[in-house]
């Protein structure tokens, strides 16, 4: 028993010997993020390379679990007295959440003050992100969605004209194809992610508004706007077309990495994912075929739209401490220098969001070897700041109700009517319980 | 006179050959995803998506692990969280137990039923209160944040009560006449008495600790005092997966785990009978 003290005794002192360190009288700024693998290595790689080039900031580099772990983490703590923290990565998604938190500053402030160009930063990317006509947080790991497909397939079953539109690709599945000798599905034409993310960006790519008052951005959504507006049926119709394709497959919810690994593995022609997959991808299949990258489909030959940014962006805090803001907003501006974004891009998949890290050779050389990345940039140019996405609160919540009804849909046999009704009442009723409690 | 007699040996024979038949399909159930999570961590990335064996063994994400990753240091906090809440809990629910059991005093039933029903209340709801509270302490960032909100729980003090209730009463009375005092009565008899319990109690919190996550992610900032579990998030990305890095990950943050149900199935199988005879 007294060693079992004693030893605790230990344990406690040792723990309480180790408090956090600060760097001499540097300004410490402590920041926040969300990304894991690699992605981290290289956020840590060019925080390091910032604290080496210069001797008045030190930036502390913390990681906060995912985007959804952060974001209850900020709710937490957001209920104290001061924010722990300096800058937070945030989701694109989270965005009216954490304006609604008032606890930021918006980096409108600070490009003002210090006179920034914002000219270079990709409109479309940046368009997201101005909300009020005020630039609230600095869009930095961002992707959009799109089509890759196994070009070794195409050339082989003679399809030279890539598909624009799902119902093009619903005709081609059938000669990408193949079945094993008990008819089950071998290889599928097309694989279907049942990811939340895809509606958001199908709703654009139709020119329409997921929720009302502007998509969120005249003022904060009263109530979802796919229903009158007509995008929720067509696009649960065309899941009900996908899932009664004996020549398709329905994958996952929640994400893309088991379509990505059918994929990889030859067990689908074609499926959709974010361009930031890309280099990964590509890695994974090596030599064994072709791949070939094209746009997000339309839903209707005849749709106008665009995608929007998926990703991060990092918010500032409104700490009240002058120099400490100053210091943050030193800090971003590094991250998103060309030749940062330029390695960004060439490590991670993600767009470099600074126009001018197009001159840089790091760039150069990225895009000869990946001419595939061509295609994300024209897409993303080719899409207009008006097709720039929604702002919602309950996003989140939101999102896991649509994959809800689209699994139901595609395994339960839903009727897309029904399924409208369905989606359109609970995303109401989540808004209606946040906008209560909240404005 | 029947025509087939079994020998005694030849039912004991049969029947374990039975259990075997029976436990054989649900261990290979159960461990299955633990060698495919293995095979996954030692196969080289081009085979990943295509073979479901390795042609050959590739250990860099194992190295990777200790090398690049936070990983090492993290297993040394999580043992010293892990380990120091289960020391404290064996400490405090058997202090607490011997006096709901052995001692009588006004109202022991009453305070006995009041910590029982904390434990209605899901952790969650107070997880929010909890951070204020120990941030307000100004204790975020460090261990104590991590181990003493679970100093003490009303599951082991039930526990540990049940597994002294099925001593003699007479024991206490005995020792009491001798002249020896509750202290001493504790330590060196009710505590050598109930091992069995404390052990099983020590594995269960050790084990449930290990694998904490929202609590330890929420009071901690820097990699310093970070745990396992969540070392093991930060693994993983959804737009650049490293399986390999990731499965290799799992294994070395599940050997500590593993290795406590080992060494530790007796005292957890004689806990759970200990409390099966007296419930």
């Amino acid at each position: 028993m007294k060693k079992l003290v004693a030893l605790l005794l230990v344990l406690l002192l040792a723990a309480s010997g180790l408090t956090a360190f600060a760097e001499g009288d540097k300004i410490n700024v402590v920041f926040w993020y969300s990304l894991g693998g690699t992605n981290a290595d290289v956020i840590k790689e060019m925080v390091g390379e910032f604290n080496a080039s210069q001797d008045k900031i030190f930036v502390d580099a913390q990681y906060q679990g995912e985007y959804d772990d952060a974001i209850n983490k900020l709710k937490a703590t957001s209920m104290g007295e001061a924010l722990p923290f300096d800058i937070v990565q945030s989701y694109e998604i989270g965005s009216r959440f954490i304006i609604d938190s008032k606890k930021m500053v918006p980096v409108q402030t600070y490009i003002d003050k210090t006179g920034f160009d914002t000219s270079v930063i990709e409109p479309n990317l940046l368009a997201y992100y101005t909300i009020d006509g005020i630039i609230n947080s600095v869009p930095f790991n961002c992707s959009t969605p799109l089509m890759y497909y196994n070009k070794t397939l195409f050339d082989e079953a003679g399809i030279t004209e890539v598909p624009t539109t799902v119902d093009g690709i619903l005709e081609i599945a059938p000669k990408l194809a193949t079945f094993n000798a008990d008819g089950t599905l071998d290889r599928a034409g097309f694989t279907f992610s049942n990811y939340g993310w895809f509606f958001e960006q199908w709703t654009g790519k139709m020119g329409r508004q997921y929720v009302n008052n502007g998509n969120g951005r005249e003022s904060y959504a009263t109530a979802v706007a796919f229903d009158e507006n007509g995008a929720a049926l067509d696009l649960f119709n065309m899941w009900k077309k996908i899932s009664e394709s004996k020549y398709t497959t329905y994958m996952e919810r929640g994400g893309t990495g088991q379509s990505r690994a059918a994929f990889v593995a030859g067990k689908t022609a074609i499926f959709l994912a974010s361009t930031a997959n890309l280099a990964g991808v590509l890695a994974n299949v090596g030599d064994s075929f072709e791949v070939g990258t094209a746009y997000f489909p339309y839903v209707n030959a005849d749709d106008k739209g665009g995608v929007s940014t998926g990703g991060g962006t990092l918010w500032m805090v409104d700490s009240g401490d002058e120099a400490r803001m100053d210091a943050s907003w030193e800090f971003i501006q590094y991250m998103i220098n060309p030749e940062n974004q330029a390695v960004w891009n060439a490590r991670t998949g993600y767009f470099p969001i600074n126009m001018k890290a197009h001159d840089t050779e790091v760039f150069k050389e990225n895009i000869t070897k990946f001419p595939q990345f061509q295609t994300a940039l024209d897409q993303l140019h080719d899409s207009g700041p008006e097709y720039v996405g929604s702002l919602l609160s309950v996003f989140p919540e939101v999102r896991q109700y649509v994959e809800d009804v689209t699994e139901e849909v595609f395994l339960k046999g839903l009727s897309p009517e029904e399924a409208v009704t369905k989606l359109t009442n609970l995303a109401n009723d989540a808004i209606e319980m946040y906008n209560l409690t909240n404005y | 006179m029947s025509g087939i007699t079994l020998t005694r040996k030849h039912k004991n024979a049969l029947s374990s050959l039975l259990r075997m038949g029976l436990n054989l399909p649900l261990v290979i159930l159960i461990i299955l995803p633990l060698i495919y999570t293995f095979i996954m961590s030692v196969i080289p990335a081009d085979e990943l998506y295509t073979r479901l064996l390795p042609t050959r063994w590739d250990f860099v994400s194992y190295l990777n692990v200790f090398e690049k990753t936070g990983i090492p240091r993290q297993i040394l906090n999580s043992f010293v969280v892990a380990g120091s809440v289960t020391l404290l809990q064996m400490i405090t629910c058997s202090m607490a137990a011997f006096a709901f059991s052995f001692l009588q005093f006004k109202g022991r039933n009453l305070v006995f039923m009041i910590i029982l029903a904390t434990m209605m209340v899901p952790w969650e709801a107070t997880i929010i209160s909890n951070y204020l509270t120990v941030s307000g302490w100004g204790w975020l960032d460090s261990y104590k944040a991590m181990i003493l909100p679970y100093a003490c729980s009303a599951m082991g003090i039930f526990l540990m009560r049940q597994n002294y209730l099925t001593f003699a009463r007479e024991l206490h009375e005995a020792a009491k006449l001798d002249g020896c005092n509750n202290w001493r009565f504790l330590l060196s008899i009710v505590i050598p008495l109930a091992r069995p319990a404390l052990g099983a109690l020590g594995a269960y919190v050790f084990l449930l600790q290990w694998n904490q996550y929202l609590w330890p992610l929420l009071v901690t900032n820097s990699d310093k005092v970070r745990t396992a579990q969540i070392g093991i998030s930060q693994l993983y990305d959804i737009d650049s997966e490293q399986i390999g890095l990731m499965m290799a990950g799992v294994v070395v943050v599940l050997v500590p785990s593993l290795s406590i149900f080992v060494f530790m199935q007796k005292q957890l199988i004689n806990g759970l009978m200990a409390g099966a005879v007296k419930g």
